[in-house]
């Protein structure tokens, strides 16, 4: 037990490998979820799951530090979030499983057989009366049983280590990691909220309306998922309870220790360009200097839909590799690239040029995301355009 | 018909379009005055923030190779003196704008929030913070006393440091 | 035993006779819903209730579908709003008095947890907000003919986190200003807005810049250049009048634009 903790702790601190390996597990859960969801969904596999989840937690509530941080009142709803989001994702895929199997045998969705009408009074009432008869009960006892936290009085000179932001909005300060404020703060949020609206204009499929389907409407569902599940609620609970003091990241069974330092060397691009690579100085110019970077962003947001959208090679060539006699899961990791852009240059034709190249922004706004992440863990990325004498950072 | 068009009077297509124009640009431009006039309610004329300039003393005050915090919690300041100068450095980090502790034994200033180090120049050096602290604009008073005005700022990768102002010979 | 009594004593008549009083029947104008026709007319004839249908198909009723989201995010904003109100009896939104009256609510003043009651709901409405948008997004409804309430649920969403938002600093402990200090910051950084962010420093007369720490978005939101007194009023202010205000406004259209739309969603 106690080597298991160490073991732990020691992969987390650190700033690189703790999030790494919590976002690959994030996000390779998604993946598995989407690719195998009809056996892990069964109530045999979930329900295994949902123990090795309580039982890990409850062990784990036996460690000083881990209940330090889990049980602090504020922390609680986070810890509810963890089980809820785990609970819906399940009971929603399942749903799913069983109505594909359904259409594949040419059946109706299950919702579809109970159409029949039935009068809302009492029924409907009824189902609304208990919910929130049980919901009041449950807030009353979660009232009476943790306090709502009162700090010492504001003190404008003295900041307290870490200072965090309200807990829904922790996945934006993890973010502030990565982005500079107008980025982190002001677009990346928009974006998310016009990219929310945007939904059911740049979605044209009209199958899987009103029941649950997964089979149907992969890509949506898929990419859903990954924004909610594998980013922003990871980024909440990585946030809350692995970053502390300095914001620096610590092990779930780790002392938080203020005086625990990393240092952290972080390079522009321009630097890496003109600097390290070149083996020039950087030039005065500003526009010469952040050249790279430009070209860099540009590529990334203009040139990649269309590169996406048009077949300009007219062979399979994800079929070739398929078929070309590597070992199965190598030839699967080697085609993966070129089946997503034959998937893409499908969606185009479907899409048409408008709904396809505002598609191709937001999900490449999403995307900017983990791509800056992985670029800070592995080569100490800062920014790609750094521009402070105009507060101008990407 | 015709004495209307002799008095003027008769409705042309051109005419009325004008009319209309006219009545929903005035519509618009007084809905556009009334937002605006909301924005500006917002913003008051005279806010109650701490004072944007003070005098700090007499230059003697200062020693050489030190960072004076009693302007801190009052004005969010450190007056520092060099061996040259004196110059005045604010105390609000420029990553995210908390206050930064300046650790004695290891000279150089701290951020809490997320882990940014300056020099006690202002330079940043550690974390993620983007920009060194801004340095503030520092004169004589006719009595001889350090004016320390918080209106005027200097920004280092602006090359402002060089700037009359930005610090004092002493 | 004279008959009037004898009435009274027996449950089932005296039911009977209560409800056929004009006082009853003024209030109730149909009979006991037993009936499909009185069941009918208890739905339609109570301004609550005929939010609701009179008849829906069965599957809109399964928990396993609904999830029962949307539904309790309403229940939590009407706790809040109750539990809220209960609260602005003791809190005063000025530096001197706000943490003082966190003190009082919770030492002081009875029913100790009405201020907990507030806060936990608060938490758990983003919660089931979430979950509800969740949901939604799952089951596809979201689809035509329902673009438009989809929309309107996304400015919810946005609505009640900054609503939470504004309730955070209230309670004026290191907790409140320093998370607040940090979520205005990013104010600063708007692009041309804010002082710090990009392009601010092009917007200039002269010498005179135009977007400075005085005038920008972040002044605007906080009515000063630090989260002081002016910031708790203007949240306070927010936070009990302005959020609700249109929140309930966006609630009205959302539930209006459910029953337009063809109620509850499902397989055409």
């Amino acid at each position: 037990m106690g080597f298991l903790r160490d073991l732990v702790n020691a992969i987390f601190t650190g700033p690189t490998l703790g999030p790494v390996l919590i976002f690959t597990i994030s996000v390779g859960g998604v993946l598995a979820l989407l690719r195998w969801y009809r056996v892990l969904t069964r109530p045999k596999v979930a329900g295994a799951a949902l123990v090795a989840a309580v039982v890990a937690f409850a062990l784990s509530l036996g460690d000083h530090n881990f209940r330090l941080i889990v049980a602090k009142p504020d922390n609680v709803p986070i810890v509810m979030l963890f089980f809820l989001v785990g609970f819906f994702t399940w009971l929603a895929l399942r749903q799913a499983a069983l109505n594909d199997e359904r259409i594949e045998q040419g059946k109706p969705p299950r919702e579809a057989e109970e159409s029949e009408k039935s009068l809302t009074w009492p029924d409907l009432v009824y189902i609304e009366f208990l919910s929130t008869v049980f919901v009041t009960a449950a807030l009353l006892l979660w009232s009476i049983l943790l306090k709502a936290p009162l700090e010492p009085p504001s003190n404008p000179t003295e900041t307290p280590n870490p200072s965090k932001a309200p807990w829904y909005f922790l996945g934006l300060q993890e973010m502030l990691v990565y982005y500079d404020p107008w980025m982190a703060g002001v677009v990346l949020p928009s974006m998310i909220i016009v990219g929310l609206i945007a939904v059911p204009f740049i979605d044209p499929n009209s199958k899987g309306s009103g029941y649950y389907t997964l089979k149907e409407r992969k890509f949506s569902i898929g990419m859903f998922l990954f924004g909610f599940v594998s980013l922003w609620c990871t980024m909440i609970i990585l946030g809350t309870f692995l970053r502390g003091p300095n914001w620096n990241f610590f092990g779930p069974f780790q002392r938080w220790d203020p005086h625990l330092l990393f240092p952290l060397v972080n390079v522009d691009l321009s630097e890496y360009v003109w600097v390290h690579w070149l083996g020039v100085g950087k030039p005065n110019s500003i526009l010469l200097r952040e050249m790279p970077g430009f070209l860099a962003v540009i590529a990334y947001v203009v040139l990649v839909p269309p590169l996406f959208a048009k077949r300009l090679i007219p062979v399979d060539i994800a079929a070739k590799i398929r078929g070309s006699g590597l070992p199965k899961a190598l030839g699967e990791v080697l085609a993966a690239p070129f089946a997503a852009k034959a998937f893409f240059a499908e969606m185009y034709q479907r899409l048409g040029f408008v709904r396809y190249n505002v598609l191709m922004l937001l999900v490449l706004s999403m995307m900017s995301l983990p791509i800056k992440m992985v670029l800070r863990w592995t080569i100490n990325l800062k920014y790609i355009v750094s521009i402070p004498e105009y507060f101008f950072n990407i | 018909m015709a004495d209307a068009k002799a008095a003027g009077t008769e409705t042309t297509r051109r005419g009325a379009l004008a009319w209309l124009l006219g009545a929903w640009g005035l519509f618009g431009g007084a809905c556009a005055v009334g937002a605006g006039a909301m924005g500006r309610f917002l913003f008051p004329n005279v806010s109650f923030d701490p004072p944007q300039t003070f005098k700090a003393g007499y230059t003697s005050d200062f020693e050489v190779g030190k960072v004076d915090e009693r302007f801190k919690a009052k004005y969010g300041v450190w007056i520092v003196r060099n061996d040259e100068e004196i110059y005045v450095l604010s105390t609000t980090c420029t990553h995210l704008g908390c206050q930064p502790n300046y650790l004695e034994a290891e000279a150089k200033i701290k951020c809490p929030c997320h882990g940014s180090g300056f020099k006690p120049t202002g330079i940043n050096f550690e974390g993620p913070a983007p920009r060194p602290l801004e340095r503030f604009r520092i004169v004589l008073a006719e009595d001889g006393q350090i004016l320390v005005d918080k209106t005027k700022k200097f920004q280092y990768e602006l090359g402002q440091w060089d700037q009359p102002e930005a610090f004092l010979k002493v | 035993m004279p008959k009037p009594l004898k009435e009274l004593l027996d449950p089932r008549q005296a039911a009977e006779s209560v409800a056929s009083t004009q006082v009853w029947k003024s209030i109730f104008r149909h009979g006991y819903p037993d009936s499909p026709r009185n069941r009918a007319l208890t739905m339609i004839s109570n301004v609550f209730l005929h939010l609701h249908p009179i008849r829906m198909k069965k599957h809109g009723l399964r928990l396993r579908y609904t999830w029962c989201m949307g539904g309790l995010t309403f229940f939590l904003f009407l706790i809040e709003t109750i539990t809220g109100l209960l609260l602005m009896f003791y809190y005063r939104p000025t530096p001197e008095y706000a943490h003082y009256d966190m003190q009082y609510l919770r030492e002081d003043v009875p029913v100790g947890i009405t201020r907990e009651i507030h806060r936990w709901a608060a938490h758990a409405m983003v919660i089931t907000v979430w979950l509800h948008m969740f949901r939604v997004f799952l089951t596809g409804s979201y689809k035509p003919p329902r673009e438009f309430n989809w929309g309107i649920g996304v400015f919810l969403l946005v609505f009640t986190l900054l609503l939470s938002f504004t309730g955070y600093l209230l309670p004026w402990d290191q907790l409140a200003i320093w998370a607040i200090t940090v979520g205005s910051n990013m104010a600063r950084a708007t692009p041309f807005l804010g002082h710090e962010g990009p392009g601010a420093s092009l917007l200039k007369i002269g010498d005179l810049n135009l977007v400075h720490a005085g005038d920008d978005a972040k002044f605007g939101l906080l009515g000063g250049r630090f989260v002081g007194a002016p910031a708790l009023l203007r949240f306070y202010v927010l936070h009990c009048v302005g959020f609700p205000l249109l929140l309930a406004t966006l609630i009205a259209v959302h539930f209006w634009r459910v029953r337009r739309d063809g109620g509850i969603s499902g397989p055409a």
